[in-house]
C-alpha cells in the first residue's frame, strides 16, 4: 500500500517560505490518512454485512418455505403421550452360565412433592407419615411447607405404596419413574456382581451405574440401550456358587475364622465357575464402606481378588515342577535337607527334622521349606521370577471384575538370592487366592497357562506352554501323595474323585513390621480328579483355630484342608464329574486311611 | 469517539432524548411481545393469571429497563463492557458452586423480584465486551493471530462454563453470535475457513469411523448422536416434542384453527407448550398467516438494528448494534427450526414470545443498547 507522506517537503517548502506553520500540513494529513483508513474499514464492513444479510435472507427464506409445507400437509390424528406406557428395561440383564438371572431391572417410583402446588400441606404431611413411618417430621414440614419449589420425598417406593400415596389425592405429590437394579438370590456372588446405584437423576428417569464388580466393569456394555436384550452371561454356575457359599460359610464359623474365601476354576478354560468370599453382604442394599476400620474386615473385601496375602507352602510345587521341567531333579532325586540354612542373620528352618537327605517327592509331601530353598539355589533369581511371570502370579490378573485390575502382587523390587530361597516356599511373595488357583491350573491341565475369567468360554482357552506335559504329571502326582501320605492326609481326599493339593500355613505379618505367632492364613490349593483334572479349587482362611482336639490347631490340614473337602464332596457330582475308585495301590491306601 | 467529539456535533440531551428514541422499534417489540401475550393466554386454556399476565408484568419491568439503557450514553456502556462481562462470568461461575452444593443442575440465581439465567447476561456482555474490543484494536490489527486470540479467549471462557451447566443451546449461540462478530469485525475470512473446514473434518472423520476398527466413539455414542440428528427415530423419546409439534403445524393449515381453537397444544399433548414449543400454539390457532406475520416483524426489527448500525459512525455503536441483531436473529432462526424439526431440539426459546423472565429482560435490556447507539450519534 502506497502511502501518502505526512510531510511533502513540495508542500512545506512553499508554506515555510510563506511564513505559515508546516505542523499544520501535517496534521491535516494526518486527519486525512485516518479517515481514510476509516473509510476503508466501512466498505470491508460493508462487504462482511452483505455476506452475513445473504445468510440471513436465506435462514428466512427457509423458516418461511417449511412453515409452508408443514401448513400444507395433512394434518395427522393426534396422538396421546405414549411414554408412560413404555417399559423402559435398559440396563441388560446378567445370567449365569445356564441363563438363570443374577441380576435384573425392577420398575419403581419415587416420590416428590411440588409443595407450592400442595392442596392440603399438613393434611398430606400426615397422610405421608402413616404411609412412611421412617420419614422425620419436621424435616417434611419444613420442606413441604417451605418456599422450594421442588423436593424429593423418597427415592423408590414400592407399588403399594404408590397407590397409597396416590389415594391421598393431593395434586402436588407426583410419581417419577425409576428402573432400580434387583439381585433376585440376594447375597449369592455378591461379591462378583458388585452392586450398582443411581446416577443423574431426573424427575422421571434415572442413571444405574454400577459400583462394584462386575457392574462396574461392564457398565458401557450393560448401560448401552443396545445391549438391553443381550444379557451378559458369566461363567459363574449358581447352583455351585450356592453350595460353595454354604460350606465356606460353615466351615468359617466351625474354624473361628474371621473370613475366608474360596475359588473353584475350570483349569482348561479359565472360567471361574464359583468364588465367594465371606463375609458377604446383600448387593441390593449395599453397605456403605466403614472409613474407621480397616478395608479387609468390610464385608465389601473381595478376598478372592484383594485379599493378598504370603500363601505360604502352596508355592513349593511351582518350584519342583520347574526344576523338573529344567531337567535338574526328577521326584525321586535326592536333596540336602539339613537345616537350618544360614544366610547372614536369616535362617530358614523346617518344623521337623527330617534327616540328611529326602527326595523331591518327599520334600513336597512333608512340606520341606530347607530341601525347596536348595533347589530353588539350583534354578537360581532370574529364572525363577520369568517362570513365576509365566505363571501369572506377578501380574494383577485380568479377571473381569472391577478389584482386580488393581491388584498386584508384592514380591521385593531387588529379587536377591535369599528372596529366591523364600519365595521357592511362599515367604516374600503375596499373591491373591485367585492368583494362586490360575497358577494350579497350568499344573493341572498339563503345563499350559490360562487367564482368569469370569464370562462363559466354549472350548479350553490354553495360553503358552510354561513347562512340560511330564512335569507337570510329576507335579500332579507328588501332589496327590501330599493328600494320600503328606500333611493334607487326614482330611484331604474325597473318594472317588482322587484329590489332589498342596496346603500353606503362613503367618500374618504384623502392620508394624515381623509376624504374628497366633494368627495365620491356612490354605489349600487342590485340584480334582488327579488322573484328569477338571477343576482347581482353592480355599484359604483368615486366621483360623481349630479348637476340637486338646490343643488349637491352625495349620491348614487340619482348618482348610476339611473345608476344601467338604466342598469337593457336594460339588463335583454337581459339575457332572463320576466318582471313580482308583485303580491298585492308591486305592487301597485311601481306602484303609480311617 | 470520545465524549468531547461527540459533544461538538449536535446530540439530543435532557428530556428531548425521548424524541429521539427510535418509535418503529418500539412498536415492533411491543407488537411481537402482544402476540406472546395472547398465545400464553391461549395455551393456559383462556386464563390470564397462569403465565399472560407474570410476562406482561416482566415485560413491562424490561421495557422500563430497555427505556433507561436507551438514555444514559452509548459511551457509557462502551466503558462498562469490561465490568459487565466480568459480572456476567462471575454468576456464571457462582450458580456452577451453587449447583454443585445444592445437588442437581441449577442455571439461574434468585434475585427475589426476577429469577436471573446468568448465561443470559453473558450473551449480551460477551458482545459488548468485543464490540468495545474491536473499537480500541487498530485497524491494522485487527487479523494478526494474537489479536485474534484474545476475542476467541473471551468467547470461550463463558461458553465453557456454560456447557458445565449442561446448556449446549447456549453455548452453541454464543460461539456463533461470537464469530459473527468477529467476522463483522474484519478478521480475515481465512480464519473462519479453517475453523469450518476443521469442525466439518472432525465430524465427518467420528461419523466415517463409524464401524471401522478405528471407531473414534462408542456405539451407544453413536446412537445418541442418532436421536439427536433425528429424533424421528426415536419417537416417544427425544422425537416426541418434534413429531407433536409437526402435527401441530400441520393442522393449522393456512389460516389456522382461530383464536383458542388449538387443540395440540392447549390438550396438553406438548410439554414445554408455553416456552420453547409456543409457535407450534401460534401455527396451530393463526395458521401459516399467523406464524409468517410473526416472521417479518422479526425480520423487521433486525433491519432496524441494522440501519442503526449503518447510520453511526461510531465503531462500538456500530457494532454492538450488528451484535444485538446477530444475537436475536439466532434466538428466533434456531428456535423455530427446531420446532418445525429441522433442526436437533437444543434449549432456545422464542426471543420475547416464549414464557421465561431473564431471556425477555435481558433482550429488551439490549435493544436498550440499540436505542442507545441510535440516540446518541452525532447528527
Amino acid at each position: 500500500m502506497t502511502r501518502t507522506p505526512l510531510r511533502p517537503l513540495a508542500r512545506i517548502l512553499p508554506a515555510r517560505e510563506r511564513g505559515e506553520n508546516p505542523d499544520d500540513i501535517q496534521r491535516e494529513n494526518l486527519r486525512q490518512r485516518q479517515a481514510d483508513e476509516r473509510d476503508r474499514q466501512r466498505v470491508r464492513a460493508e462487504g462482511r454485512l452483505v455476506v452475513l444479510g445473504v445468510f440471513f435472507f436465506c435462514a428466512f427464506v427457509t423458516v418461511g418455505a417449511r412453515m409452508g409445507v408443514l401448513a400444507m400437509t395433512e394434518a395427522e390424528e393426534p396422538v396421546a403421550s405414549a411414554a408412560s406406557a413404555r417399559i423402559a428395561m435398559q440396563r441388560a440383564d446378567i445370567l449365569d452360565r445356564k441363563g438363570r438371572v443374577l441380576a435384573t431391572n425392577l420398575e419403581t417410583y419415587s416420590l416428590y412433592a411440588h409443595p407450592q402446588q400442595l392442596v392440603n400441606a399438613s393434611e398430606a404431611i400426615e397422610e405421608l407419615l402413616k404411609i412412611f413411618p421412617d420419614l422425620d417430621r419436621e424435616k417434611l414440614t419444613k420442606v413441604l411447607t417451605g418456599k422450594r419449589k421442588f423436593v424429593w420425598i423418597k427415592p423408590r417406593i414400592s407399588p403399594e405404596q404408590r397407590q397409597a400415596v396416590h389415594d391421598i389425592g393431593d395434586p402436588g405429590l407426583l410419581f417419577g419413574r425409576r428402573e432400580m437394579r434387583l439381585y433376585p438370590n440376594g447375597p449369592i456372588a455378591a461379591h462378583l456382581l458388585g452392586g450398582a446405584s443411581f446416577g443423574k437423576q431426573g424427575v422421571n428417569a434415572a442413571e444405574v451405574v454400577g459400583v462394584a464388580g462386575v457392574e462396574k466393569n461392564f457398565d458401557d456394555y450393560l448401560r448401552d440401550p443396545g445391549n438391553a436384550d443381550a444379557p451378559l452371561v458369566l461363567s459363574v454356575d449358581l447352583t455351585i456358587q450356592a453350595v460353595l457359599e454354604r460350606v465356606l460359610d460353615a466351615g468359617q464359623r466351625l474354624m473361628h475364622a474371621k473370613g475366608a474365601a474360596a475359588v473353584l476354576m475350570d483349569v482348561h478354560t479359565g472360567e471361574v465357575v464359583a468364588a465367594a468370599s465371606l463375609p458377604d453382604f446383600d448387593p441390593n442394599d449395599r453397605p456403605q464402606l466403614d472409613p474407621t476400620r480397616p478395608a479387609e474386615d468390610s464385608p465389601l473385601f473381595n478376598r478372592v481378588v484383594q485379599g493378598v496375602y504370603e500363601l505360604g507352602s502352596t508355592f513349593k510345587i511351582f518350584t519342583m515342577s520347574q526344576a523338573i521341567d529344567m531337567g535338574l531333579v526328577t521326584p525321586e532325586t535326592e536333596v540336602d535337607t539339613r537345616g537350618p540354612i544360614r544366610f547372614g542373620r536369616f535362617a530358614i528352618n523346617d518344623s521337623h527334622r527330617y534327616g540328611a537327605t529326602m527326595t523331591v517327592d518327599k520334600i513336597i509331601t512333608k512340606s520341606s521349606n530347607v530341601g525347596t530353598a536348595r533347589v530353588a539355589q539350583m534354578i537360581g533369581g532370574a529364572r525363577q521370577k520369568e517362570f513365576l511371570e509365566g505363571l501369572g502370579l506377578l501380574e494383577p490378573t485380568p479377571f473381569e471384575i472391577a478389584e482386580a485390575s488393581g491388584v498386584r502382587p508384592l514380591y521385593p523390587q531387588n529379587w536377591s538370592e535369599l528372596s529366591t530361597m523364600t519365595i521357592s516356599y511362599g515367604h516374600g511373595i503375596s499373591t491373591s487366592p485367585l492368583h494362586l488357583a490360575t497358577a494350579y491350573a497350568t499344573i493341572a491341565n498339563g503345563g499350559y497357562a490360562v487367564s482368569p475369567t469370569l464370562l462363559r468360554k466354549t472350548g479350553p482357552q490354553h495360553g503358552p506352554r510354561v513347562i512340560s506335559d511330564r512335569a507337570a504329571a510329576d507335579a500332579r502326582m507328588m501332589l496327590r501323595h501330599v493328600v494320600t501320605d503328606g500333611t493334607a492326609r487326614r482330611f484331604g481326599d474325597v473318594p472317588g474323585y482322587a484329590v489332589a493339593g498342596k496346603t500353606g500355613t503362613a503367618d500374618k505379618p504384623k502392620p508394624t513390621g515381623g509376624y504374628y505367632e497366633d494368627k495365620v492364613v491356612a490354605t489349600f490349593a487342590s485340584m480334582f480328579p488327579v488322573n484328569d483334572p477338571k477343576y482347581v479349587l482353592v480355599v484359604s482362611l483368615d486366621e483360623p483355630t481349630e479348637t476340637v482336639g486338646l490343643e488349637q490347631r491352625r495349620e491348614a490340614g487340619w482348618t482348610a484342608v476339611p473345608v476344601a473337602a467338604e466342598v469337593i464332596v457336594r460339588v463335583a457330582p454337581l459339575l457332572g464329574l463320576r466318582p471313580d475308585v482308583e485303580p491298585g495301590q492308591m486305592a487301597g491306601i485311601s481306602l484303609t486311611a480311617n | 469517539m470520545s465524549y468531547l467529539e461527540y459533544a461538538v456535533k449536535t446530540m439530543p440531551s435532557g428530556p428531548r432524548k425521548i424524541l429521539y428514541l427510535n418509535w418503529p422499534l418500539i412498536l415492533l417489540l411491543i407488537s411481537v411481545a402482544a402476540m406472546g401475550f395472547l398465545m400464553l393466554y391461549s395455551v393456559a386454556g383462556g386464563r390470564l393469571s397462569v403465565w399472560a399476565e407474570p410476562q406482561m408484568k416482566r415485560f413491562a419491568m424490561g421495557f422500563a429497563v430497555m427505556i433507561a439503557v436507551a438514555l444514559t450514553p452509548i459511551w457509557f456502556w462502551r466503558s462498562m463492557s469490561a465490568v459487565a462481562y466480568a459480572i456476567s462470568v462471575l454468576l456464571l461461575i457462582a450458580v456452577e458452586v451453587m449447583g454443585s452444593i445444592g445437588m442437581g443442575a441449577q442455571r439461574w440465581i434468585d434475585l427475589g423480584f426476577i429469577i436471573l439465567q446468568p448465561s443470559e447476561l453473558c450473551k449480551i456482555a460477551t458482545i459488548m465486551l468485543l464490540a468495545a474490543y474491536y473499537d480500541w484494536l487498530p485497524g491494522k490489527n485487527t487479523s494478526k493471530p494474537l489479536w485474534v486470540a484474545v476475542p476467541v479467549l473471551l468467547i470461550l471462557l463463558p461458553v465453557g462454563l456454560v456447557l458445565r451447566q449442561p446448556d449446549l443451546g447456549t453455548a452453541i449461540l454464543m460461539v456463533t453470535a461470537g464469530g459473527g462478530l468477529m467476522f463483522l469485525a474484519g478478521v480475515h475470512w481465512a480464519y473462519f475457513a479453517a475453523v469450518i473446514a476443521m469442525v466439518g473434518g472432525l465430524v465427518t472423520a467420528v461419523l466415517e469411523s463409524r464401524g471401522t476398527s478405528w471407531q473414534l466413539i462408542k456405539d451407544y455414542q453413536f446412537r445418541r448422536i442418532d436421536t439427536f440428528l433425528d429424533p424421528a427415530s426415536d419417537p416417544l423419546g427425544a422425537g416426541y416434542h418434534i413429531t407433536q409439534s409437526k402435527i401441530a403445524l400441520g393442522s393449522g393449515g393456512w389460516t389456522g384453527r382461530g383464536f383458542m381453537q388449538g387443540t395440540q397444544s392447549r390438550l396438553n399433548f406438548l410439554p414445554e407448550k408455553h416456552t420453547d414449543f409456543i409457535f407450534t400454539t401460534l401455527a396451530e390457532e393463526f395458521g401459516f398467516i399467523g406464524g409468517f406475520s410473526l416472521l417479518v416483524l422479526y425480520a423487521l426489527i433486525i433491519v432496524f438494528c441494522v440501519a442503526t448500525a449503518m447510520s453511526t459512525i461510531d465503531r462500538f455503536a456500530s457494532l454492538l448494534s450488528l451484535g444485538v441483531a446477530m444475537t436475536f436473529f439466532l434466538f428466533f432462526s434456531v428456535n423455530m427450526l427446531m420446532v418445525m424439526g429441522l433442526a436437533p431440539v437444543v434449549g432456545v426459546p422464542l426471543p420475547l414470545v416464549s414464557y421465561g423472565g431473564s431471556a425477555m429482560l435481558v433482550l429488551l435490556a439490549a435493544f436498550g443498547l440499540v436505542h442507545s447507539a441510535n440516540i446518541h450519534r452525532p447528527r
